[in-house]
């Protein structure tokens, strides 16, 4: 079940092509990891979702109906750049943000109290948000996003001035969310996160749309048939002599066992690199290595400017 | 609706709250009473404290000898001998001036010595004495009239003219040049300050927006046309509130200084026309018309406000309904074009290149008020208030010398149509200039955003 449907949205700005005839689906209750580099079209593409923008092309489906006005009120929006009334009294402020979002004074203020609780903030209350720190800041900022309870959340960079503890408790919290059943978009240049806490992703570079899909699978697409096997010390491991199509990548020698980081050329089966290292020693372990998705990340986006160099070349000759 | 509701309410609340605007309100309306009251005040102690002058005389012609009239201001003694001698005199204490008349047969001179200044007026007196004894001796020496014959002639010899405006449905009115002119700058530099003060606000609150980056979490929930009306009609609910309790606490403040000091706005004309003339404090040459065309009993009874409006050529209340009027409407217009502009730079600073157009028409009405306010129907008066920049101002600076119904009600409608443009206008540059940051806006970006 499809929350929302993005349908060959394209977005033009008087000197740049933002987005060119990008489509996807975010399903239902998953976290959905929005990546691509500086530049790339994400935050116009959120501020399609959120209304901010209208695409030139193409269409936002939202529970299967064209997104609306009234939809809004389901978007819980934190954007990149944020920021509070600095002046403004913390509580005053988060019962503002949550009545914008059509909360009643009764409702938002029942919960605005639980989530203070929950976030250990209750003295903040009514002190002014310029006496708060950076950290406390951005706790008030994502509960005025999540305080309306919407079906779908957009986050971008929702980590960035975090310290690691309440980056963990945000990061509970986002998993807390997925569990209730919100749909969460999560648009972030920390690959490291992205790994930990999504289920899909879609990479988007120079405005197209270069790579999608579930995370385990996209992992899988772009493994380069690596393993790590660890053996038990014996005195036979040192003149170890691979076959042809094993390549060594490295060996790493620890007190009690080593462990070899092997890279399988053509021709042959993890289980034959297995039957191979069976009669050196004994295995401890037997893995192979997946890609990361900063290294998938990375490759695919140069990847994708070399083939557009080459095409633009190619078009030119 | 119920989100502009919300953001009227949050723009209205957080401003009432600050400590400034507390401290406007109440420091305002004490200021405004001191200016009205404090030269009654000091016009009331001059005239009490003004003690009697009491003048030497030495005249080296012996023409003068026991011929100056005692008077409240002075009482004259007469001795003659060389007036290096009397000098000494002034320290001692025994005179407070001498008056020395030089011997000399054509033109009169005279010295005035003193050791402490004497009051301001005091030397014109006496010279007004010294004139009318000049003249008495022409009449009798040269014409061979006697004094009291002449001012006999005099009398019956004067035209007097008393200027009568008669307005549209025949109505007379005795009309004051002089207090049209005073009243009309002083509402058109109210009602600017007003203005400008007011829709800087709505910059400020535009640019801290955006500045502080709350905007797109803002624009995500409501539409930025709202977000903008929201803010524009609460600032203008602040300006209206602010205006309110100054009259209100001004107006009480009056009362309750009547109250104590009943006897301090009646009294003797003479003494008004010193406290207007220090509550003005424009060369005026003359009042004198204030007293001649109100009767002299009415002046002594009524309140300052009672009589100003002797001489406007409109109600007070038509006055105080149009200065509301245009305060709105130019508030309105004003505002939205600085929304626009607050939403188009990114600091300040950068405002003012956008700001100076915009203020320019609203300073030349100020500049222009001296020809508006001589010839409040002539041309230049007639299209500045017609045009919506300017007319706020200079249409209320016309209006104390009566401007026709049509000309009013057809500069009111200009004001109301230039007012959907500039919200249209505003809109269209406030929705993408709010978004855009690091890039310093120019007039070639301004129109893409109006038509894009």
């Amino acid at each position: 079940m499809q929350l929302l449907q993005i349908q060959n949205i394209t977005k033009q700005f008087s000197n740049h092509l933002a987005l060119d005839d990008v489509s996807f689906k975010i399903d239902k209750g998953k976290i959905f990891g929005l990546l691509g580099p500086n530049g790339a079209g994400k935050t116009t593409l959120i501020r399609i979702l959120t209304r901010i923008t209208t695409p030139d092309k193409g269409e936002i489906l939202f529970n299967g109906k064209p997104l609306t006005e009234k939809d809004l009120e389901n978007i819980g929006y934190l954007p990149e750049e944020r920021g509070l009334y600095k002046k403004m009294e913390v509580g005053e402020q988060a019962m503002y943000l949550a009545q914008l979002k059509g909360l009643s004074h009764q409702e938002a203020l029942k919960r605005l109290k639980y989530w203070f609780r929950k976030f250990e903030i209750q003295g903040w209350w009514k002190r002014k948000v310029e006496e708060l720190s950076k950290g406390m800041q951005q706790k008030v900022q994502f509960i005025t996003t999540i305080i309306h309870d919407p079906e779908l959340l957009i986050l971008d960079e929702p980590f960035s001035g975090f310290d690691p503890i309440n980056a963990n408790l945000l990061k509970e919290e986002i998993l807390f969310q997925k569990e209730k059943g919100t749909t969460i978009i999560l648009s972030t240049h920390n690959m490291a996160s992205v790994e930990e806490i999504c289920d899909d992703i879609v990479l988007i570079n120079k405005s197209k749309k270069i790579l999608e899909g579930n995370i385990t699978e996209v992992k899988n697409r772009f493994k380069k048939h690596r393993f790590v096997i660890e053996i038990e010390k014996n005195d036979r491991l040192s003149e170890i002599e691979l076959p042809n199509n094993l390549s060594l990548i490295s060996q790493t020698k620890k007190l009690h066992s080593e462990t070899f980081d092997i890279q399988l050329l053509s021709n042959i089966s993890s289980n034959e690199l297995l039957t191979y290292f069976m009669e050196k020693g004994a295995i401890i372990s037997f893995q192979e290595l997946l890609p990361s998705m900063n290294d998938i990340f990375i490759e695919q986006v140069t990847h994708n400017e070399e083939s557009r160099k080459q095409n633009a070349e190619s078009i030119k000759s | 609706m119920n989100k502009v509701k919300l953001i009227i309410a949050r723009e209205y609340l957080t401003r009432v709250k600050k400590k400034s605007f507390i401290i406007m309100t109440i420091l305002a309306p004490l200021l405004f009473a001191g200016l009205m009251v404090a030269p009654v005040i000091i016009a009331k102690k001059t005239m009490e404290s003004q003690k009697q002058m009491s003048v030497l005389v030495i005249d080296e012609n012996d023409f003068f000898i026991n011929k100056l009239e005692d008077n409240a201001q002075s009482v004259f003694t007469y001795r003659s001998g060389d007036v290096n001698e009397f000098k000494k005199e002034l320290t001692t204490g025994k005179y407070d001036a001498i008056l020395h008349i030089v011997k000399g047969n054509t033109s009169l001179r005279a010295n005035l010595f003193y050791e402490k200044d004497p009051p301001t007026r005091f030397a014109a007196g006496l010279e007004r004495q010294l004139d009318k004894q000049l003249f008495d001796k022409l009449l009798m020496d040269t014409f061979n009239i006697q004094p009291k014959q002449f001012e006999m002639y005099k009398q019956a010899t004067q035209a007097t003219i008393t200027s009568i405006r008669i307005d549209e449905s025949g109505n007379e009115k005795a009309s004051n040049a002089d207090v049209s002119k005073i009243v009309g700058m002083v509402f058109g530099l109210i009602i600017y300050f007003l203005i400008f003060f007011s829709a800087q606000q709505v910059l400020r609150g535009v640019l801290e927006e955006k500045t502080n980056r709350i905007i797109e979490v803002l624009i995500s929930s409501v539409k930025p046309v709202q977000l903008m009306l929201g803010k524009i009609i609460g600032v203008a609910m602040v300006g209206i509130t602010q205006l309110v309790l100054w009259i209100v606490l001004t107006l009480i403040l009056i009362v309750g200084v009547q109250f104590i000091a009943p006897d301090l706005f009646t009294g003797n004309p003479e003494m008004m026309q010193i406290a207007m003339q220090t509550q003005m404090n424009v060369g005026v040459e003359n009042l004198q018309p204030l007293q001649t065309i109100g009767t002299e009993q009415s002046l002594a009874q009524n309140s300052v406000f009672e009589q100003i409006q002797n001489y406007f050529n409109i109600s007070f209340t038509a006055l105080i309904l149009c200065f509301l009027f245009y305060f709105i409407l130019g508030y309105l217009i004003y505002a939205s074009l600085f929304a626009a502009v607050g939403a188009a730079v990114d600091s300040e600073t950068d405002s003012q290149q956008f700001v100076l157009p915009v203020t320019i028409p609203l300073l030349f009405a100020i500049i222009m008020f001296v020809p508006i306010t001589e010839d409040p129907n002539g041309a230049l008066a007639l299209w500045l208030s017609m045009i919506p920049l300017t007319s706020p101002v200079v249409m209320l600076m016309r209006l104390p010398a009566g401007v026709p119904l049509y000309e009013l009600l057809a500069s009111m409608a200009l004001c109301i149509v230039f007012f959907f443009f500039c919200v249209w206008l505003a809109a269209r540059i406030y929705r993408i200039g709010i978004l855009m940051y690091g890039k310093k806006t120019t007039w070639k970006d301004l129109a893409k955003w109006i038509r894009y």
